[in-house]
């Protein structure tokens, strides 16, 4: 006879879908750089390579977006990552944000 | 300023009596952006924001902090700067030239923040604006200079 297979919860746990979405830990928010009149294009560009560790090319892609649509995404991360790299472009004075993505 | 020597492990500028004391003046104004200025988020949307903003304020004065006790010890250490009659050459590793960059764009974006983060960059100069103005413009100078050296230009 086969064995069943039993489902692995707890006792007293409940988990439901909504627990899983705001655990934080699947990739679901959004890493926004947005554009300002103050700071240096090749500035902008320094910093995602040193941030993100992209080649110039990438970095300057980026970049440009920012400067011609107004934001751009630069990462989609968990809410932990997604907050690290935040607190590092907003070390180097950049306006950037997390938001959920939805 | 003018990048004279670069090394992968060193970059060495040249720079006039005057710029230095500019340099000097503008990275002694560190920190400018007000302590209140950055959201990490703009949606609002995500849970706990208010811990989560007090995260990212408590990171970001911790690394003021540590900019600023850095930057005392630039400021103080007579040997980062090798005199001569015509001025000064700087020496710094390309993570320092990182660091100034960052401690520049600090002063850079806080003056635009103090003079109401206009649209336009050209304001008009009064006693109000201009120490911002100028310190707005100062510190770009010398990003633009640092730029230019970590792109390879000299």
């Amino acid at each position: 006879m086969a064995a069943t297979a039993t489902p692995e919860i707890q006792p007293g746990v409940i988990q439901t879908t909504e627990d899983k979405s705001k655990s934080g830990l699947e990739p679901g928010y959004l890493v926004i750089c947005w554009n300002d009149p103050v700071n240096f294009m090749d500035y902008v560009t320094h910093v995602f390579q040193v941030v993100f560790g992209w080649p110039r090319k990438k970095a300057e892609f980026h970049m440009l977006q920012v400067h011609e649509q107004g934001k751009s995404v630069l990462a989609r991360e968990s809410m932990e990552k997604a907050e690290h790299y935040v607190h590092q472009l907003q070390k180097y004075s950049l306006h950037a944000t997390m938001e959920r993505d939805e | 300023m003018k990048l004279i020597q670069a090394t992968k492990s060193r970059l060495v500028f040249q720079l006039g009596q005057r710029e230095e004391l500019l340099l000097l003046r503008v990275l002694s104004l560190y920190p400018c952006v007000p302590p209140a200025h950055r959201q990490l988020s703009k949606g609002g949307r995500l849970p706990e924001p208010e811990a989560n903003q007090r995260l990212l304020d408590e990171a970001l004065a911790e690394h003021r902090a540590d900019n600023k006790k850095q930057l005392q010890a630039l400021l103080a250490d007579q040997r980062r700067f090798t005199h001569m009659e015509t001025g000064a050459q700087l020496s710094l590793s390309p993570a320092q030239v990182d660091w100034v960059l960052q401690v520049l764009n600090d002063v850079r974006v806080g003056s635009w923040v103090q003079l109401g983060s206009p649209e336009e960059l050209a304001v008009g100069l009064n006693e109000k604006t201009s120490p911002h103005v100028r310190a707005m413009e100062l510190a770009g100078y010398f990003q633009a200079q640092f730029l230019e050296a970590l792109s390879g230009g000299t």
